[in-house]
């Protein structure tokens, strides 16, 4: 293994070598530039329109798409192109995930070519996406798009069970007895999703199922991050620099909530109905009330004709909060065509650029005046409250910035699914987080 | 000897039941109208029947381009594969036993580093010959047999032939290239159906060096158009499946045609 590692450093040495032999400041806007993104096939339509327009915006530019297919495809791409010594010039990804390259040093900031740059100003965009991308006060990449989490709900099954449709505002305890009336069985009456008298850890209550469930939330930490927030509790010892998770007393009661809407109120759907059916899959089907999920579920949703739907922000603990979703353009430090990757990024986030990408309605704009165009706020298209999407970013906040994220996600995310279906003690959790992460962070410095 | 026929037809009944309810799956799936609810059952019959899944899933993932590239892949790897396989394992009987078994214990440890393990110096290869971007680094590992398993396989049937054979091929003055292809190779069919089988099917489905040395869409081969298919949303799963199945139809010909073919020469010669 060692020779193998040797090998490949010192032939990612010598290409790294041959690779900075070639580069020249004189490429410029007319030398291609390749772009790194992922996508379902309509999203990476909607990018080769970009390319597109681009190329028709800028006669002479050659923009190259490499599409990848999901997130992780593009992460393997990237890091073999990185260490291969052949990056491509842009890539697109999301503030969880891009620090392990940000530490790498993989990425070139763009401070100062948007300091210069007459085409992009800084407060032109949503500040809370901006900052997610700035590591020691430096604008290393540029936000492309601003979502956070909202509750998707099925106007239809509201109005058809008389319960009133969620507001800005709302309570945690409005929005448990909400979904308590929407769950409901065959005929139409209200159910327990859950027996409280259960020994801890009976995943599925005795007698049929609810025919419908009143609320689907995946037992993810940025899923619980709004609530832990929104509560004025906190969840890692140093929100700026974290060294582990810590939840204190407001958290360990908002986690505690959490846990209980499968447990106790039976609200959400079991382990085993998630598997079979996934919650956006129940929601289109009608079967669920609720839904909180981000931009991305939009498109999905806007092909559901059984029924009506709408969108409304997070209920609240104290004060609102939600979380952030965002993706930005990245120039890579071994690009060969600095200032052509740079005048794309110029593009894409100017209005036609930006134009382009809101009307596949999958993100929100980062650019602020595009967002509150009608290529966005389309009020032709569902949801009509989409200025809720808006409205919730100035409650948008972002989870720390550091390279070993996305593994602790993946820890904790296990131990919250499990906390939730199983019901475990939510002491209990707070204190597996911190065990089984604390090495993660180490690394992670 | 009378049970084995007995307890073959019970192996390809299990193995039919298994795999081939996967397979009647797939294609029911792949029958529903795209953009519906999916069902939380199988149906096996959908109602109603549509095909347009089919149409969507060529146009989405563009997998007329795709196939084409699969195909032409496939078409060059596997025979070069097969044939330096089968030239290296019958190599393998005509040199000392003592250098055989060093080449065998190389082949062995190669086959025990994991493939991932090579990505990154085989990218930095590729892009050294300027090869990254083309199907030529989908093709190049032909040029050692695929895989080391192969060429120990034709070595293992090459030697199970009679060593007095291959004399009596040196005594008559044949080249050890024409008693390879003369006298080797036909007593090995059933084996080189088997590998060539085997070699298409790691091939046609190789998923990790596409998405590497892949960059456009136009070179893009079908396991990478079928994972961009995968990331439709739930209510697509008719497209994606339809892309399975279109992707699945030339590996059960393959699979079926080397079975066909060693049977029918055993039945001639029987």
């Amino acid at each position: 293994m060692r020779l193998v590692r040797s090998l490949a450093l010192a032939t990612a040495a010598v290409t790294l070598a041959a690779g900075c032999s070639a580069t020249g400041e004189a490429a410029g806007p007319t030398e291609p530039v390749s772009l790194l993104v992922f996508g379902d096939p309509n999203e990476l339509a909607a990018y080769r329109e970009l390319e597109a327009a681009y190329e028709r915006a800028l006669p002479g530019a050659d923009l190259k798409l490499i599409e990848a297919s999901d997130r992780k495809d593009l992460i393997a791409k990237l890091s073999t192109s990185i260490s291969g010594g052949n990056p491509p010039d842009l890539f697109l990804m999301n503030y969880r995930f891009y620090g392990q390259f940000a530490k790498r040093d993989a990425i070139e900031p763009v401070q100062e070519l948007l300091d210069k740059s007459t085409a992009i100003h800084a407060k032109d965009f949503y500040p809370q996406a901006m900052s997610a991308f700035q590591i020691g006060g430096k604008q290393l990449c540029m936000p492309q798009n601003v979502s956070s989490l909202v509750v998707y709900y099925n106007k239809t099954l509201f109005a058809k069970h008389g319960i009133a449709e969620p507001k800005a505002g709302w309570g945690w305890p409005d929005m448990v007895a909400t979904a308590a009336g929407l769950t409901r069985d065959t005929n139409g009456d209200v159910v327990k999703g859950a027996d409280p008298d259960a020994a801890p850890g009976t995943p599925v209550p005795a007698g049929p199922p609810p025919a419908t469930y009143g609320l689907g939330l995946s037992p993810e930490v940025i899923r619980l991050a709004p609530f832990v927030w929104s509560n004025g509790g906190t969840m890692f010892d140093d929100e700026k620099q974290p060294t582990r998770f810590a939840l204190d007393a407001p958290a360990i009661e908002a986690l505690s909530e959490f846990i209980d809407l499968r447990g106790k109120h039976g609200v959400v759907p079991t382990d085993q109905e998630v598997e079979s059916e996934d919650d956006e899959a129940r929601f289109a089907a009608g079967k669920l009330g609720m839904l909180m999920s981000s931009r991305r579920s939009t498109t999905t949703f806007r092909k559901i004709t059984g029924f009506e739907w709408d969108i409304a922000p997070l209920p609240v603990h104290k004060t609102a909060a939600t979380v952030l979703h965002s993706d930005a353009y990245c120039v890579t430090k071994g690009s060969k065509n600095k200032p052509g990757a740079w005048r794309f990024v110029e593009f894409a986030l100017g209005t036609e650029g930006a134009t382009i990408m809101a009307k596949t309605g999958r993100t929100v704009p980062s650019t602020m005046e595009v967002s509150k165009s009608p290529a966005f706020l389309d009020p032709a298209k569902p949801p009509h409250n989409a200025a809720v999407f808006l409205d919730s970013i100035a409650t948008i906040r972002a989870t720390p910035t550091i390279s070993t994220w996305p593994e602790i996600e993946d820890v904790a995310n296990g131990i919250l699914e499990n906390a939730l279906y199983y019901g475990h003690k939510p002491d209990e959790v707070a204190r597996q987080l911190d065990e089984q992460t604390r090495s993660l962070f180490e690394r992670g410095k | 000897m009378h049970t084995r026929p007995l307890g073959r037809a019970a192996g390809a009944f299990a193995v039919i039941t298994v795999f081939g309810a996967l397979l009647v799956l797939l294609v029911s799936g792949s029958l529903h109208v795209p953009g519906l609810p999916p069902p939380v059952t199988p149906d096996l019959v959908p109602d109603p029947l549509s095909t347009e899944g089919y149409g969507h899933s060529v146009e989405l993932g563009g997998l007329a381009r795709a196939t084409l590239n699969s195909m032409l892949v496939c078409l060059i790897a596997v025979p070069v594969s097969v044939l330096v396989a089968a030239t290296a394992g019958f190599a393998l009987t005509q040199v000392s036993p003592r250098t055989a078994r060093v080449v065998i214990t190389l082949s062995l440890v190669a086959l025990m580093v994991p493939a991932i393990s090579l990505l990154v110096p085989k990218f930095a290869l590729f892009r050294a010959l300027d090869l990254t971007g083309t199907l030529a680094p989908l093709i190049a590992p032909a040029l050692i047999a695929t895989s080391p398993l192969y060429p120990l396989v034709y070595y293992l049937a090459f030697r199970n032939v009679p060593a007095e054979l291959y004399d009596a091929c040196r005594l008559e003055d044949m080249s050890p290239l024409r008693t390879w292809w003369q006298v080797g190779m036909p007593l090995v069919r059933p084996v080189t159906a088997g590998i060539a089988a085997l070699t298409f099917v790691l091939t046609w489905s190789n998923f990790l060096d596409p998405l590497v040395f892949l960059y456009e869409r136009d070179t893009f081969t079908l396991p990478l158009a079928l994972r961009s298919l995968a990331t439709l949303d739930p209510t697509d799963f008719p497209i994606f499946l339809a892309g399975a199945v279109i992707a699945t139809v030339p590996v059960l010909v393959v699979i079926a045609v080397a079975q066909r073919g060693p049977r029918l020469k055993k039945g001639h010669r029987g």
